[in-house]
């Protein structure tokens, strides 16, 4: 027993400060959030007269950098989904195939795609803003979606193959004796089984390109077209900047992909890790 | 209903040849088993039948077809796996109604169909679960209704009771006995167990290392196994078989004279094989030490000591003797197997 409880010590030994070490910048910025201009650098660990007029000024678009809140958002919003959503189609057609269908050269694709993570994303940045000139997308929302996909497709496809493969083989056998052509193998036996990796994967797209700054600096410049990962980084251009409007800013673009990781965390866990040890 | 024929069946997987040009007729309405120990080749030849292996060399043919070229959904065939394979995301009825689904049945016929093989199967109280809810035997009556559904040609069998217990496997034993006799579908059934295949079959074929070792009835294979594998192989316990000299219509071997009705040249060194309820303990005969006595209520299982040699012995009795006892063995001439030492051929 006494041993028992030594040993939940020390987990909570590094628990605590663990959690701090995480709470503590996310606090800062509630922190901010919710002080007037003045009181913001006051170091009190609560504001004197807590406020939420910052979060009025965001959402009604009352400061210079905010002009564009709304748009930016949705912008961030649009690119975020599109990129899961694409990202989803490419990673579970090319797992299907790889997995299942067991196509020529698929292991040669997986170590392709592993290669991929060799090369550092910002090294590509300027080969992909000059693919991306070269194609007219600059200054689209499409080129950061591409970009993105890019990015997260590799280890997409990794994660669903390594799903795909524990998925028994006598399923589509038993489908194939059954009638199934490959598409509705795949319509009606594989993607179901598969939905925990795939909401698993989609969220990971998501808030890989919900949260990407250095591409959409890049290849997105119109105050219209950025996301507001861009448009929170204009807010640092100024000698004098609007803290507290930063974070609450920075606060409300928190929200959303907490929301999704809360409500998909059973995916998360289970998805992202099944395949790496055997049930 | 159909015939199945394979014709000099080759398979290699790269350079490894698993089987070496197998010719089987599969009569219509026949329940054949392809038994044999792992690795024999038995299951790679029902994939084949299937449609889920590529055909080396050789020729299928399903029905006077030749199938080898058509893929598993034309050939009408229906098949039941180890492990069940039913789909998890489906209750019961999808499960069943699947292939009447894909083949764009309506939907009115599909619920007849699934309503006929559930009657059959009294699966009725079980149609809204899904796999997980069910029990082993179950899962594997929903993995036969599956078949029955879609009233094949054949229904293939690929060791379907391996993964039941041992209760339940007598159980399902009989009852894909009692569906075969009342479908009258041709059917394979690959198994490893001797004892599924002894019982079930209408015939046997018994496989070892990628050939036919023997193809008959049950009882043919188990009163005239064309070989020593055969011999060894079919029957439980196992026959005894060690090895002697031909001299004087007698065995020599183990330092006793063992009776035989069976004839080879004087002089020539053989294998005698006997079944363990072909050794009669009597007054007269070999004389033997007792190792073990394992009653089992109805019969009682022996094992004695010639020489080195270990011996099982049936007996209908409730011997009295216990380990260490001398007891005498008397063989039955007619029922002595002989094998060429060499060839392992019955001579």
């Amino acid at each position: 027993m006494n041993r028992r409880l030594l040993s939940e010590a020390k987990l909570w030994l590094i628990a605590i400060p663990v959690l701090l070490w995480t709470l503590i910048p996310i606090y800062h910025i509630f922190l901010f959030s919710i002080s007037t201009k003045d009181s913001a650098f006051s170091g009190a660990l609560w504001p004197k007269e807590p406020t939420l007029r910052n979060f009025g000024t965001v959402f009604r678009q009352e400061h210079f950098y905010l002009h564009h809140f709304w748009n930016q958002i949705w912008n961030s919003l649009w690119i975020a989904v599109a990129t899961g959503l694409i990202t989803l189609l490419v990673a579970t057609c090319a797992a299907f195939s790889i997995s299942r269908l067991r196509v020529r050269g698929g292991r040669t694709v997986m170590n392709a795609a592993l290669f991929t993570y060799f090369i550092p994303a910002a090294f590509l940045a300027v080969p992909m803003y000059k693919a991306m000139g070269t194609y007219g997308l600059l200054n689209s929302r499409w080129s950061l979606v591409l970009a993105m996909v890019t990015i997260a497709a590799p280890y997409a496809i990794w994660v669903l193959k390594q799903a795909s493969d524990k998925l028994p083989w006598e399923l589509d056998e038993a489908a194939r004796i059954d009638g199934a052509t490959p598409m509705q193998l795949f319509r009606l036996v594989y993607l179901p089984l598969m939905v925990p990796s795939l909401v698993a994967i989609f969220t990971y797209a998501l808030l890989l390109a919900w949260n990407e700054y250095l591409y959409a600096f890049l290849l997105l410049s119109h105050e219209n077209t950025i996301p507001l990962a861009v448009g929170l980084g204009h807010f640092l251009s100024s000698d004098d900047s609007p803290w507290e409007i930063l974070m609450a800013t920075a606060l409300v673009y928190g929200l959303p992909p907490a929301a999704i990781y809360y409500a998909f965390r059973r995916y998360m866990v289970g998805g992202l890790t099944s395949g790496a040890v055997k049930s | 209903m159909a015939a199945v024929s394979f014709s000099q069946i080759q398979k290699s997987f790269g350079k490894t040849a698993v089987l070496h040009g197998i010719s089987l007729d599969i009569s219509d309405g026949e329940f054949m088993v392809l038994v044999g120990p792992s690795g024999c080749g038995k299951s790679t030849l029902l994939r084949m039948l299937a449609g889920l292996e590529d055909i080396t060399g050789g020729t299928i043919a399903i029905d006077g077809r030749v199938v080898n070229d058509l893929d598993s959904k034309d050939r009408d065939i229906a098949m039941v796996f180890q492990s069940y394979a039913l789909y998890p995301h489906m209750t019961v009825r999808d499960n069943m109604g699947f292939s009447l689904k894909l083949r764009k049945d309506k939907p009115a016929r599909i619920a007849e169909g699934v309503a006929r093989a559930s009657r059959i199967l009294n699966l009725d109280p079980y149609l809204d679960r899904y796999p997980r809810e069910l029990s082993g035997g179950q899962r594997q009556r929903v993995a036969m209704g599956r078949a029955i559904v879609r009233d094949p040609k054949v229904f293939l069998f690929d060791e379907p009771l391996s993964n039941l217990d041992a209760k339940l496997r007598v159980a399902m034993r009989s009852e894909i006995k009692a569906l075969h006799q009342r479908l009258k579908t041709t059917t394979v059934y690959v198994t490893h167990d001797q004892v599924e295949a002894m019982t079930m079959a209408d015939r046997i074929a018994v496989m070892n290392e990628g050939r036919i070792e023997q193809l008959g009835e049950p009882l043919e294979l188990y009163d005239r196994p064309a070989n020593l594998f055969v011999a060894q192989f079919i029957g439980s316990p196992a026959m005894n078989v060690f090895e002697g000299i031909f001299k004087n219509n007698h065995i020599e071997a183990l330092g006793a004279r063992w009776p035989t009705s069976a004839r080879a040249a004087e002089g020539q060194s053989v294998k005698y094989g006997i079944r363990p309820e072909h050794l009669a303990l009597g007054a007269d005969g070999i004389a033997a030490e007792v190792e073990v006595v394992e009653p089992m209520g109805a019969e009682t299982e022996v094992l004695v000591k010639v020489g080195a040699q270990t011996f099982t012995v049936m007996t209908h009795g409730r011997p009295t003797f216990g380990p260490g006892e001398k007891i005498r063995l008397a063989p039955q001439a007619a029922h002595a197997h002989l094998f060429d030492a060499a060839s392992g051929r019955r001579l």
